[in-house]
């Protein structure tokens, strides 16, 4: 045989064996929670691959989880609600955890509540609402679009003509691809890490960025940056609100999350997620609380009108947990308790929260929001505002973003 | 279609070159028409629309050379006049569908015309195949192609791994190949074929495209009026030039692989350029074929013309002993300017891309004066390759990636952030992360003026990395034609006569070890599709 002939030959064949191994060793690895291969100890039981394709991994696995309960959100809930916390009532487990990592629209979440309910058997559906989004009208985002591509339902209801092979390709790149390969060894060699990053197969995941970056960098900074991305944000939404008409901007997204609970039989609890005094502060002298307050009086008018299914409860408030103080700059051994930054809080604070809305903890922090109780509670928490931000100080990393000035 | 797409590689090409060997091995002319058949549904396949926009270009050309062909002794001043048409009609062509809306905007901008712009939707390839067009007419007016038929002319325009971006090939170098090719199966073209083309795809998404994901951002944010730090405006300079570099390597290495799947050999385009001593070596390396389409259709009559004018009003000349600075600058200096004037439209039609033009042109002018007089300073030429060879690197480098920031921002205003930040105007950062890592040396960067930024850590060292893992192969290690040599992997290239002790240990041989090699290079390029990815000069 002559020598190009032989390497024809031998190039067709290794490239044949080395693809079926590629092949294999993605399946077996499964980077990206797409199959549900059995995890195994020291090759595959923790999956930090998941962090950038949150989306994509937690599609997948819920319709493998067939939960009773599903917690639909962006990242605070993705980090810091636990979906096999024993706090949870029986009657609502299995719990999944949906909250989807970037994900800024609210119509994200009407997205994901459908997929979710597609599976079957879902009873309750917690949705966790964060009140910046209510200030800016949704901006189409591309990349978010092309991975809702995959979700079994469109924004309006209707089936997704797109889904089926969207979902064809997802498996396809789950294992036939560079990315693909190099996810799955960087999954192996990610094992032996202290603090590996992980995604449980109930959809939960795990704090392991901000656990690194507190111990390194100290929970000051990780408050400071956050800060300073708020305060830009909220100085972006301030022109925008300030000549605002009508209803807020995500109001609609939210009713058609609780028309299509009511269509489908799902209790629906509306969480309006806690968030740390700094990032309150932030709003407030930016001029938004008014319109604060207008999102969550127009919340309690929606779920009001829908009857017992939907219940709504607010922790946009002052209490001892989100007014903890933050280390000061530099300390890198001091750690908090309930807040990892502005406005991702810890798991703790989280099973807190489900104790409070499903259990039969009386704390204050949280309230039930009612049309009957909605003015007191507004008046309450600007009193409390004054008495955390301008008698006791609480406030100190805001300062040098926006300064104090006659707030108090 | 893109060469770096499923259905290029799964579809098209294997039915392709089934087709072509089947037939071949019946009728070869049976083959060059199935071939011709194939390129003009790659080209349609983009946009069928294409085909008819064209064709009647394709007509019109061929009764031109025709035309030519059979008039140019009889009826020489006919003949000259139909040249004139025929590359008048090609320019017009080209600049009603690529610079029509430049030109319009340029004359609002200046003049306050209040021209409305229209969306044209650009055919693919048009400058390449406009270029490709002219030098045939005139090849055919000079008699350098003496004959042709239809089927042949057709399959010479749209021969599809050519087709959209180059080379810029001669009927000459190209006809004789397509009449004495076998027109069957062959297993040692098959192999460089593969090889070849596996490289290019690999070059292209695994070594260009993931660094054109990092530094896109970076060319956005200058585009909005974001000032740029120093160490950002550095990555985003090195990075392009980097993207641009393997991107179009990429693209060379499989059209070279394409054309040899049916045993044609195209011309060098693409030679290590980042190698070069000097902007005039750069560009006997960067897009050879544009060079010497350039040089011999504009800059030479050009200069021929300047020559003969001088000569006729009896002043001197280049290289004459009392030449001065006006036979400088009108035969050297002017006629290059103008040349790269034309190329940077060429590239593109926008303020950028003429400032790119031109600034290479000042350059390509430095460098040629400075040939001229280093002699009369340096007159060891031996010592001074050996001693300044690294400066002449340095400089030529830099000026390149300086150079490039044109080549990618979106607006003039946009490379002047970029060059504004590249020589530290907005200062330098490091993000917050980095610098506490780097213990006593952040300590030092700090005092020395580096200011911490609340940026991605991440980022800064997946790109420095990157850059560097690039230069090192752009730099250090043989291209494409060197490991190829033995093979003719381009016309006209041969083994060095003394090759260098890698190049001797890594030519590439059809041995077993290169297979595996070259499988694991091809599964990681085919496990690197799945997206759109265009080659940067398709948009040309």
């Amino acid at each position: 045989m002559r020598p190009s002939q032989s390497f024809l030959r031998i190039w067709a064949v290794a490239l044949a064996v080395l693809a079926l191994l590629v092949g294999t060793i993605n399946l077996a690895i499964d980077p990206y929670e797409v199959f549900g291969t059995p995890r195994l100890p020291g090759i595959s039981l923790f999956k930090p691959i998941t962090r950038n394709h949150a989306l994509l991994a937690k599609t997948f696995q819920v319709a493998r989880a067939h939960p009773a309960t599903v917690l639909i959100g962006s990242s605070p809930v993705h980090i810091g609600i636990d979906a096999a916390a024993p706090v949870w009532p029986s009657s609502m487990r299995p719990v999944y955890n949906y909250g989807i990592p970037g994900a800024y629209e609210t119509s994200t979440s009407l997205l994901t509540l459908q997929e979710a309910v597609a599976g079957g058997g879902v009873k309750y559906a917690v949705v966790f609402l964060d009140f910046q989004n209510f200030f800016s009208p949704e901006n189409p985002d591309p990349a978010l679009e092309q991975e809702e591509r995959r979700f079994r339902y469109l924004p309006n209801g209707t089936p997704n003509p797109d889904a089926r092979m969207q979902r064809a390709k997802d498996m396809f790149l789950a294992t036939g691809t560079m990315g693909a390969l190099i996810d799955s060894l960087t999954t192996v060699i990610s094992q032996r890490r202290p603090n590996v990053l992980n995604l449980a197969p109930d959809g939960s995941g795990t704090e392991a960025d901000f656990i690194d970056a507190a111990h390194s960098d100290g929970i000051h900074d990780l408050f400071a940056q956050k800060d300073v991305f708020e305060a830009e944000r909220a100085q972006k939404v301030t022109p925008v609100m300030a000549g605002w008409q009508g209803t807020l901007p995500d109001m609609d997204a939210v009713a058609a999350i609780v028309a299509f609970a009511r269509a489908h039989d799902v209790k629906l609890t509306l969480v309006i997620a806690p968030h740390h005094v700094d990032a309150l502060e932030l709003y407030w002298r930016a001029g938004l609380w008014p319109r604060v307050e207008q999102m969550k009086a127009e919340l309690t008018t929606l779920a009001a009108s829908r009857g017992p299914g939907v219940t709504l409860w607010d922790f946009l408030d002052y209490s001892s947990f989100n007014t903890e103080p933050v280390p000061a700059a530099g300390d890198r051994r001091t750690q908090t308790s309930w807040f990892w930054e502005p406005t991702h809080f810890k798991k703790q604070l989280g099973e807190v929260m489900i104790q409070r809305m499903f259990g039969s903890d009386a704390s204050i922090f949280g309230t039930q929001l009612t049309p009957g109780n909605l003015t007191a509670h507004n008046a309450r928490v600007r009193a409390d505002r004054q008495t955390v931000v301008c008698e006791r100080h609480s406030v100190v990393l805001t300062a040098y973003v926006t300064p104090a000035g006659s707030e108090c | 279609m893109l060469f770096n797409s499923y259905v290029f590689i799964f579809g098209f090409l294997p039915v392709v070159l089934a087709g072509f060997y089947i037939l071949g091995a019946r009728r070869r002319e049976w083959a060059r028409l199935w071939l011709t058949a194939a390129s003009l549904l790659f080209y349609a396949w983009w946009r069928p629309l294409n085909v008819l926009l064209i064709a009647p270009s394709i007509f019109v050309n061929y009764g031109l050379s025709r035309f030519l062909e059979q008039t140019r002794q009889t009826q020489p001043r006919a003949a000259r006049m139909a040249l004139i048409a025929g590359i008048v009609l090609n320019l017009c062509f080209l600049g009603y569908f690529k610079y029509l809306n430049f030109g319009e905007q340029a004359l609002n901008d200046l003049f306050g015309a209040g021209f409305l712009l229209t969306h044209i939707v650009l055919p693919l390839g048009i400058s390449f195949i406009t270029f490709q067009k002219i030098a045939f007419l005139v090849d055919v007016h000079a008699g350098r192609v003496n004959h042709f038929t239809f089927r042949e002319y057709t399959l010479f325009v749209l021969f599809f791994p050519q087709l959209i971006a180059g080379p810029i090939v001669h009927y000459r170098e190209m006809m004789p190949q397509f009449q004495a090719a076998s027109c069957r199966f062959d297993a040692e073209n098959l192999a460089v074929a593969l090889s070849l083309f596996f490289f290019g795809l690999a070059k292209k998404l695994i070594l260009a495209d993931p660094l054109g994901r990092l530094v896109g951002p970076l060319y956005d944010q200058a585009a909005a009026g974001t000032p740029q730090s120093m160490t950002d405006a550095w990555i985003a300079a090195l990075g392009f030039t980097l993207q641009i570099y393997f991107d179009f390597s990429g693209y060379c290495d499989m059209a070279l692989g394409l054309a040899r799947f049916f045993g044609i050999k195209l011309p060098v385009n693409f030679n290590s350029p980042l190698k070069s001593l000097g902007i005039i070596d750069f560009w006997s390396r960067w897009h050879v074929t544009l060079t010497r389409f350039l040089t011999a259709y504009l800059y030479m009559p050009i200069t021929l013309t300047m020559t003969r004018r001088r000569m006729a009003r009896g002043q001197p000349i280049l290289g004459a002993r009392d030449m001065g600075v006006s036979a400088f600058v009108t035969m050297l200096a002017m006629p290059t300017i103008l040349t790269m004037l034309v190329s940077g439209i060429w590239h593109g039609a926008g303020y950028t891309f003429v400032l790119w033009g031109l600034l290479h042109g000042v350059l390509l002018c430095i460098n040629h004066a400075w040939r001229l007089i280093r002699p009369r300073i340096w007159r060891d030429t031996v010592s001074y390759r050996r001693r300044m060879a690294p400066v002449a690197f340095l400089l030529t480098f830099l000026s390149i990636v300086f150079a490039m920031v044109l080549f990618r921002a979106s607006t003039v205003s946009a490379a002047v952030i970029l060059w504004k930040g590249m020589i530290g105007t907005y200062g330098a950062t490091l993000p917050q992360a980095v610098l506490l890592r780097l213990g006593p040396v952040g300590g030092l960067l700090l005092a020395l003026g580096v200011q911490s930024a609340w940026t991605s850590g991440s980022f800064l060292l997946t790109a420095t990395a990157r850059i560097a893992i690039l230069l090192f192969i752009a730099l250090a290690l043989p291209n494409t034609l060197e490991l190829f040599a033995a093979y003719e992997p381009a016309i006209g290239v041969k083994p060095a006569k003394t090759p260098g002790r890698l190049l001797h240990l890594a030519a590439w041989q059809p041995n077993g070890t290169w297979a595996i090699g070259l499988a694991c290079v091809a599964l990681a390029g085919l496990m690197s599709l799945g997206g759109i990815h265009e080659f940067i000069y398709w948009q040309f």
